[in-house]
């Protein structure tokens, strides 16, 4: 019982594991050139309205 | 170090079988993190430059006038890419890297269970620190950390009194030494691990070779005219960075922590991260033990001394006192500039954690029946994938090939013709270019145009500025920020990028020549300055010195490694 308890907990795990990792994959996979331009844009927009310097204007190497 | 499933007395059939799977592994895990360099072109972002044909100019070999952080890296390449091209340069480095990173630590564990090799290579590959050092272009050091397991083991293997290891210690080191951060971890590996009292002359053999894969860069540093300090305004900026709610020593503890937020995978936030890491650090205690008892006496002790002195070099600008002592070296001792971004130092750290959690795992499922073994392993093998995902595809996108405009070879073919400084304008050190979208990149001008060019060497961070060390660049700003035309610089050529948020001011370019008018570049000639071509100092030729010697080192290793194989092949 306790053996197979175990084995139903650790592959529940490794399951859930397997389904972040393979819907985190499929995200990456399908992000594309203008979703990462529009993160970007996001990016920049926000450090606008917070009054930061803006991460992707040339003259910034990043920001903290 | 200890492999005992693959071992030199196994039949070669039996060695290939069992090596299969862990290539096999690190070549899905190499396709899936670089899957976007399948197309073609050049993955700009942020210090990752290549260029079609890097020229062959003595500013690249031995910079005059900034401090050597791409020696002898970018001599190097300016070499290989004369007889091949920039962009399969790119993909053997990268891929190479992620590939040897996997498969060097998948053979360093010593066990033998496959499972635990694999578990070792996939968590190797796909740490933090090799997400957030691709993520902000500094391939160089991902050869250095792709080359630290198999330093690691051609180290111990020399200890252990092994056929050719030290022919395998110099050839291991050398792709480290490419960079001086690379250099300097290649050579506290080899004093940590090889150095032995009773063996004094094997010992200074070996650290001596791998001192001299780093003349270039230190024979660069003293001859450069930028001087050995930096700004103390760049510790604060490039300390260790927090990743969320727990703060950056818990960031650092796995493996995390790099300064720019742009470069951290955004999955580094999420709040449970923190206590993967502390699954990891467990694992990791766990599985000491085991690695302590599986090598020679005193080994993992010398292991963990590499990786608690590159825990210091990284925690240093974060901890109590820390950033002080920093800001104080960095202004007087020559160099120490090095360590003000701290974290790339953590190379050494990550490795020992991956095997010890490795080991952990392998203690682990050793207490438990077989068929829940397997699943807690393969649990284990998705564990740093689920927690950071977005590595892969090139970071989710982040790493995106692109072309470089036809403009930029017809500049380069006009300056060919005609020797002479030549300055890029907007004065920026990274650019956004409207063909790279979203995405910054270090100006690749100074790597495409044959000649010294001129870049802004002031890098920003957030709000804070922190100064270059180049004199001459600061003579240009002076005189732009009097108000003078850019010919009173003293440049022969002036290349001004367009389309780019900033502008510059036509008046200032008043005197100066269009003799190429395009979309994106404009080049000036400045006639009152005459065609020169300056002839190399001695400081020079010093470098180019330390340059062979280094790879003379190199290819005396590499004939005596070839030497000692039953076949060349």
């Amino acid at each position: 019982m306790r053996r197979a308890l175990t084995l139903v907990v650790s592959g529940m795990v490794a399951a859930l594991l397997g389904i972040l990792a393979l819907g985190g994959l499929s995200a990456a996979a399908t992000a594309t050139d203008k979703e990462a331009a529009n993160e970007a844009k996001s990016v920049s927009e926000a450090a606008k309205r917070a009054g930061k310097k803006d991460p992707y204007a040339p003259v910034v190497y990043g920001d903290r | 170090m200890v492999e005992q499933t693959t071992g030199v007395g196994a039949p070669p059939v039996r060695r290939v079988r069992d090596a299969l799977p862990l290539y096999a592994v690190a070549a899905a895990v190499t396709v899936l993190v670089l899957a976007p360099l399948a197309a073609p072109g050049y993955a700009l972002l942020y210090d990752m430059v290549f260029v079609p044909r890097q020229p062959l100019s003595w500013d690249l070999v031995a910079p005059a006038q900034t401090l050597p952080r791409a020696v002898p890296m970018d001599a190097l390449m300016s070499l290989v890419t004369q007889l091949v091209p920039g962009w399969a340069v790119q993909r053997v480095a990268l891929g190479g890297a992620v590939l040897l990173a996997a498969v060097g630590a998948g053979r360093l564990v010593p066990t033998e269970r496959l499972a635990v090799r694999l578990l070792a290579a996939v968590a190797y590959a796909w740490t933090p620190y090799l997400a957030e050092r691709l993520l902000i272009g500094q391939w160089g050091l991902l050869l250095a950390y792709a080359a630290l397991p198999w330093l690691v083991r051609a180290a111990l293997d020399l200890r252990a009194g092994r056929d050719g290891a030290l022919a395998r210690v110099v050839l291991a080191a050398a792709p480290a030494a490419i960079t001086p951060t690379g250099g300097l971890i290649a050579l506290g590996t080899v004093v940590l691990l090889v150095w032995d009292r009773t063996r004094l002359r094997r010992s200074a053999l070996v650290v001596g070779g791998v001192a001299l894969l780093n003349a270039p860069w230190v024979t660069a540093a003293l001859v450069t005219g930028a001087g050995g300090s930096s700004d103390p305004a760049g510790v604060a900026a490039f300390a260790a960075r927090s990743e969320n709610w727990a703060g950056p020593l818990v960031a650092l503890a796995g493996t995390g922590g790099v300064w720019s937020a742009q470069a951290t995978p955004s999955s580094r936030a999420a709040p449970l991260v923190p206590l993967a890491t502390l699954l990891l650090l467990i694992l990791a205690g766990v599985g000491a033990g085991l690695l302590r008892r599986r090598l020679p006496p005193g080994t993992a002790v010398r292991l963990a001394v590499l990786a608690g002195i590159a825990c210091l070099l990284a925690a240093l600008g974060v901890l109590p006192g820390g950033a002080a002592a920093l800001r104080w070296a960095v202004v007087h001792l020559p160099g120490a500039g090095l360590l003000r971004d701290g974290q790339k130092f953590l190379a050494p750290y990550a490795l020992l954690l991956v095997v010890c959690a490795a080991l952990g795992a392998e203690r682990l499922v050793a207490r438990i029946d077989r068929e829940v073994a397997g699943v807690v392993l393969v649990g284990l093998l998705l564990l740093p994938v689920a927690v950071m995902p977005d590595l892969a595809f090139g970071g989710a996108g982040r790493l995106r090939p692109v072309s470089y405009p036809a403009d930029w070879q017809v500049v380069a073919e006009r300056v060919a013709g005609e020797p002479g400084e030549i300055l890029a304008l907007p004065l920026s050190a990274y650019q956004a270019y409207p063909w790279n979208p979203g995405r910054v990149v270090l100006d690749p001008l100074p790597r495409y145009l044959p000649g010294t060019v001129l870049t802004d060497d002031t890098l920003r961070v957030g709000d804070v500025a922190v100064a270059g060390e180049n004199p001459r660049l600061r003579e240009v700003r002076r005189v732009l920020a009097e108000g003078l035309p850019v010919s009173a610089t003293g440049v022969r050529w002036v290349v001004v990028q367009h389309q780019l948020p900033s502008e510059v001011d036509p008046a200032t370019l008043r005197d100066l020549e269009a003799v190429h008018e395009g979309p994106f570049l404009t080049l000036y000639r400045n006639p009152a300055v005459p065609p020169e071509s300056n002839p190399p100092g001695l400081g020079a030729w010093a470098v180019v010195m330390a340059l062979g010697a280094a790879l003379l080192v190199v290819m005396a290793a590499a004939i005596s490694a070839l030497h000692r194989r039953p076949t060349a092949w």
